[in-house]
């Protein structure tokens, strides 16, 4: 093995623990601000992963949308609505908390026990790594075969903005 | 010997740590040079001398304060998010120095060849933001979190007619590897970009004095508004790497446009990597100037040039340059 495979290795493992201990983070923390944070972290986590997957133009998306601009707009939310502890309402350690603790460990352990029971069954076969896809291709594939969705989600993005301005304007007119 | 150590050099891995180590070095001297130009500048500009006691024209009076900054003790307010608190100035400064890998200072100086270099400087300098929010919550300081309530608003706001503009370049030039943007404006001065798409120039500008939070612009941390905005809470080298993450972004943003308008490296005579650097210094005094000319604006006011002036005209801007490259090629 050489040089570079064991820190494409070590990489991997760092995703993965940014993944997973920013998902804890998200889910544990009684603190708005800090399961946003740990949203962060798993969102880096997902975009170092494009990265070993040598999609970097997603990673970077990743970065540039859901870290720099849906994770601020959160945070802005949370300012707004003036959550400042930010104390969710979990009792301590009731019977009735632990019971709701377990059936939701129990939910999340499910669909990772379904998919590594099939991983084990039927160990894929490992593909080569694809050179890096030029962006013009993608852009082509985009506006080509996948027009539809493509304006499909543009469709949902105008309904987003332009049911924001219609709210807009009412409270204006109410005030 | 020579060639052996040559040999090591090729090595990506050793290139990629070698880059890193300059670009740390160079930012940490960028920012002691910038601290003594940005006071000089200020005093040239109101009519006094400036820093003049330590050291020959006040040479060493940087020096003096960043050891100030690293002698003094680090204070985290009572009732304040630990971790986030600590957390926020380095999350401030690290995205800067990934931002330098792929800046074409010569066809010799390039930290990482890449094909996507613009968005990933467009990506990282998007944290910034994100690291202003953090210090402004997590100091549980009423200013503080007034000064990152209107940093988000701000960026959130300036950080589309930044994009829209940088995009117009792309589509005119077909590429967002910045040395291929480098080398389309290599016909002479009038082939560089800021001839060809002037607005796309002043829109740039307007928006990165916005992005970097420098006055005109500063609401997020306006001394006489909001005592010190995000960093009123913090002390020592904590406040230390703000401010060296503010002139390295000043610096990312006028080599960013040195890249995209002013040609990069090219010069009228004598192509070399000393006119980047000048240029990009060049910039950082324009800017300088700026923030030492202007008076701060309001808040609805910066707002206002934002979404009824900037965003129209880079849009108008891109549909143009888009209609204008179908029509050439």
């Amino acid at each position: 093995m050489s040089m570079m495979e064991y820190l494409a290795y070590a990489a991997f493992g760092l995703y993965l623990f940014l993944i997973v201990a920013g998902g804890l983070a998200a889910v544990l923390s009684k603190n708005l601000i800090r399961s946003l944070v740990g949203l962060i972290m798993t969102l880096f986590g997902v975009a170092g992963m494009y990265f070993l997957m040598s999609a970097p133009f997603i990673a970077l998306m990743q970065i540039l949308i859901y870290v720099g601009a849906v994770s601020v707009l959160i945070f802005f939310a949370i300012m707004l609505t003036r959550a400042p502890g930010g104390e969710s309402g979990i009792e301590g350690s009731t019977p009735k908390a632990l019971k709701r603790g377990l059936l939701a460990l129990a939910t999340a352990l499910m669909p990772a026990v379904i998919l590594g029971a099939i991983i084990i069954r039927k160990t894929p076969e490992t593909l080569p790594l694809k050179p890096e896809t030029a962006l013009t291709v993608l852009g082509e594939f985009l506006t080509g075969p996948f027009a539809l969705s493509f304006e499909l989600i543009s469709v949902v993005l105008f309904v987003a903005m332009a049911g924001a301005v219609l709210l807009g304007f009412e409270r204006r007119k109410s005030e | 010997m020579m060639s052996q150590l040559l040999s090591y050099l090729s090595l990506p891995l050793v290139h990629l740590i070698l880059s890193l180590v300059v670009i740390l070095a160079f930012l940490g001297v960028n920012g002691i040079v910038l601290i003594y130009v940005e006071r000089k500048v200020a005093g040239f500009i109101q009519r006094r001398p400036g820093p003049y006691e330590v050291g020959p024209w006040g040479l060493l009076q940087p020096l003096a304060d960043a050891l100030k900054l690293l002698s003094k003790q680090l204070v985290t307010p009572m009732g304040a998010d630990k971790i986030l608190f600590w957390a926020a100035p380095i999350l401030s400064f690290a995205p800067v120095v990934i931002c330098f890998m792929p800046m074409p200072v010569s066809p010799m100086f390039t930290g990482m060849e890449m094909n996507l270099g613009l968005i990933l400087i467009l990506a990282f300098t998007s944290l910034n933001v994100l690291a202003l929010c953090l210090a402004g919550w997590s100091s549980n300081n009423k200013y503080s979190l007034l000064g990152a309530a209107r940093a988000v608003s701000q960026s959130v706001a300036y950080e589309i007619p930044l994009l829209i503009t940088v995009l117009a370049i792309a589509f005119q030039t077909g590429s967002l590897n910045l040395s291929e943007i480098v080398a389309s404006q290599t016909k002479g001065i009038w082939s560089w970009n800021i001839f060809v798409q002037p607005i796309a120039f002043i829109i740039y500008i307007i928006a990165v004095t916005a992005e970097t939070n420098r006055a005109p612009f500063d609401l997020p941390e306006a001394e006489s508004e909001l005592t010190a905005g995000f960093h009123t809470e913090y002390a020592g080298m904590h406040f230390g790497l703000f401010f060296l993450a503010e002139y390295s972004y000043m610096i990312v943003v006028c080599a960013v446009a040195t890249v995209l308008f002013l040609g990069g490296w090219h010069g009228p005579f004598l192509s070399g990597p000393f006119w980047f650097i000048l240029k990009t210094y060049a910039l950082i005094l324009v800017l300088m100037w700026f923030r030492w000319t202007f008076p701060r604006v309001r808040f609805d006011q910066l707002l206002n040039i934002c979404w009824k002036w900037l965003i129209p005209l880079s849009l108008i801007n891109l549909v143009l340059t888009a209609l204008l490259v179908k029509i050439v090629r």
